[in-house]
């Protein structure tokens, strides 16, 4: 005979029950102050409780790689969706980041007499720093909040208890693609978004700004070299991860209907760019 | 695996239909937070029967049918499935289980991104390596058994809330399981359509006398056609147990309350 289930735990006492109104003013005074100093840490806690559980999703979907079967058609079907429908809005933002760093960076510049440095100067901007961060910002707004999305309506719909209970698992069937194509594909990306952000770069510093081709051109070789590049694409793979983690986690543990699918999308993006952010600093703070 | 007991393992006769049990639920209990709901429950599900699970909303029906899938575990107590113990099973194992059910979600749960054709196909191109050939006729075959066989090429949003359950039965089926879950199929639906989903439900267990059915049903008059055994579950265990005739001849007033849909009676609202 199995041991009795432990009886429920008495009720706890109401803080605003006649036990406590004996404590006075001074009690309650002393409930409240525990309790604002409580929340803070609960906070925290379950801000912690989110890293690990994300980081548990991601983990688990980077160890499924190794268990079979492949997914293939699923993570193309992903690499299409994050990487071929984000090709329009890199594109342009990319343009116009390079267009506009380029006419402020001249602008000061020329204060003294240095308008031969732009082009260098926003290679390496570019590469190192703003292709790999505006890329992570872009696709987690774009692409991550729909995989929080679809994942949280699959979840609130019992769909992921139906690939539970026709033994698949939902960690291989829905995370593992989704980890592998944003691992891939934001490289890529960035790779895009550094080589347009040098043509706007370009057009605006050669065709507006009248600095010469060889004057842009020049810097542009001797000041990027290929350690900025590989820092920015290694940058970039980081974000990947953090932005499949992320959308993958908020979406898996939705609960509430639509309202928790709608809670699920917006935290997956701000959590996953400010997770870009913060991580940034770290990883040009490690870098060469 | 451990070998199930003779008083209350899968080995065992079910008392009701006389036939081996499939799942048996030995001492269950299971608590969520301070809301314990399955408090010592003993169930037996006949093999080759078409058993229904009855009760008031809220009383665990459906955390028990997650028990049988594994995708809930007790707290205590111990659970078969054939000769497979599931309470310590590890989940690669538990997977292997789960490969001998079907399971009928109460919304269906088709996946919005296939249309009706490829979530039928979807446990065979998972689990199976049968020719497309092959599995294109597997899946026609059920579709027309379920009614639908002008329905592949839609989508679960173009379909209606009887048809997707009919697409989830066909799902279900598609693998030949040893064992059925239906959790609430008739619910949401308007009585018509209740009435051709019990009917679909107790032709599919003619057509498959070896199936090993599960019912959750709110819907009494069906449960009084279709069961082979009833079980009732109140307060976290099974209260009575019996065939449609017993549960009709009943005079305990729980069963009769819950028969009539009276307020006045043991259960409170």
């Amino acid at each position: 005979m199995p041991p009795s289930p432990p009886h429920p735990a008495p009720a706890p006492q109401d803080a605003s029950g006649p036990e406590h109104a004996r404590g006075g003013l001074l009690g309650r005074w002393a409930v409240r102050l525990v309790e604002m100093a409580g929340r803070p840490a609960l906070t925290v806690l379950d801000g912690i409780e989110d890293v690990g559980r994300a980081v548990r999703i991601g983990g688990m979907g980077l160890a499924n790689i190794a268990i079979p079967p492949v997914r293939l058609r699923l993570t193309i079907r992903q690499m299409e969706f994050i990487g071929v429908q984000s090709l329009p809005i890199i594109v342009l933002t990319s343009a116009f980041t390079g267009a506009v760093f380029t006419l402020q960076s001249h602008r000061a510049f020329a204060l003294f007499g240095a308008e031969g440095m732009v082009g260098g100067t926003v290679g390496v901007a570019l590469t190192r720093e703003l292709g790999p961060t505006l890329t992570g910002l872009l696709v987690a707004g774009r692409a991550g909040s729909a995989m929080a999305a679809e994942i949280g309506s699959m979840r609130v719909s019992e769909q992921i208890d139906a690939l539970e209970a026709m033994a698949v698992d939902p960690i291989n069937y829905l995370v593992k693609p989704r980890m592998v194509a944003a691992m891939l594909v934001l490289p890529m990306l960035t790779a895009l978004f550094d080589m347009v952000g040098v043509l706007g770069s370009w057009f605006v510093g050669t065709q507006v700004m009248g600095l010469s081709e060889p004057e842009f051109w020049v810097r542009l070789g001797e000041w990027v070299d290929w350690d900025d590049v590989w820092s920015g694409l290694f940058k970039a793979w980081i974000f990947g991860i953090i932005i499949g983690s992320v959308a993958c986690y908020k979406g898996y543990y939705t609960a509430g209907g639509a309202k928790g699918v709608g809670i699920a999308t917006t935290t997956a993006v701000v959590v996953s760019s400010v997770a870009i952010l913060v991580s940034n600093f770290f990883i040009a703070w490690a870098l060469p | 695996m451990t070998a199930p007991p003779d008083a209350a393992g899968a080995g065992c006769r079910d008392p009701v239909t006389g036939e081996p049990s499939g799942i048996v639920f030995d001492d269950v209990h299971k608590a969520f937070g301070r809301h314990h709901i399955l408090r010592g429950l003993d169930l037996r599900v006949p093999r080759g029967k078409l058993t229904v699970l009855i009760g008031r909303s809220g009383t665990g029906k459906s955390v028990t049918i997650k028990h049988v899938m594994g995708l809930l575990r007790p707290d205590t107590g111990r659970i078969w499935v054939g000769d497979d113990e599931l309470s310590r099973m590890d989940d690669r194992r538990l997977q292997k289980v789960r490969l001998r059910f079907g399971m009928v979600f109460q919304h269906a749960a088709l996946f919005d991104s296939m249309d009706v054709f490829e979530n039928v196909a979807f446990p065979l191109r998972e689990h199976t390596r049968m020719a497309e050939g092959a599995i294109r006729d597997k899946v026609r075959g059920l579709l027309a058994q379920v009614g639908l066989h002008d329905a592949e090429d839609k989508y679960p949003s173009e379909l209606s809330g009887g048809m997707r359950k009919r697409v989830g039965l066909a799902r279900a089926l598609v693998r030949d399981p040893e064992f059925l879950l239906y959790d609430e199929p008739t619910t949401g639906l308007d009585p018509i359509l209740a009435a051709a989903m019990d009917k679909l439900i107790h032709d599919t267990q003619q057509a498959h006398p070896q199936l090993t059915s599960l019912v959750i049903s709110h819907d009494m008059a069906a449960v009084l056609k279709i069961a082979d055994k009833i079980s009732m579950l109140y307060e976290g265990r099974i209260a009575h147990e019996g065939t449609a005739d017993f549960f009709r001849n009943h005079d305990d007033p729980l069963v009769k309350q819950f028969l009539t849909g009276s307020l006045d009676g043991p259960m409170k609202v």
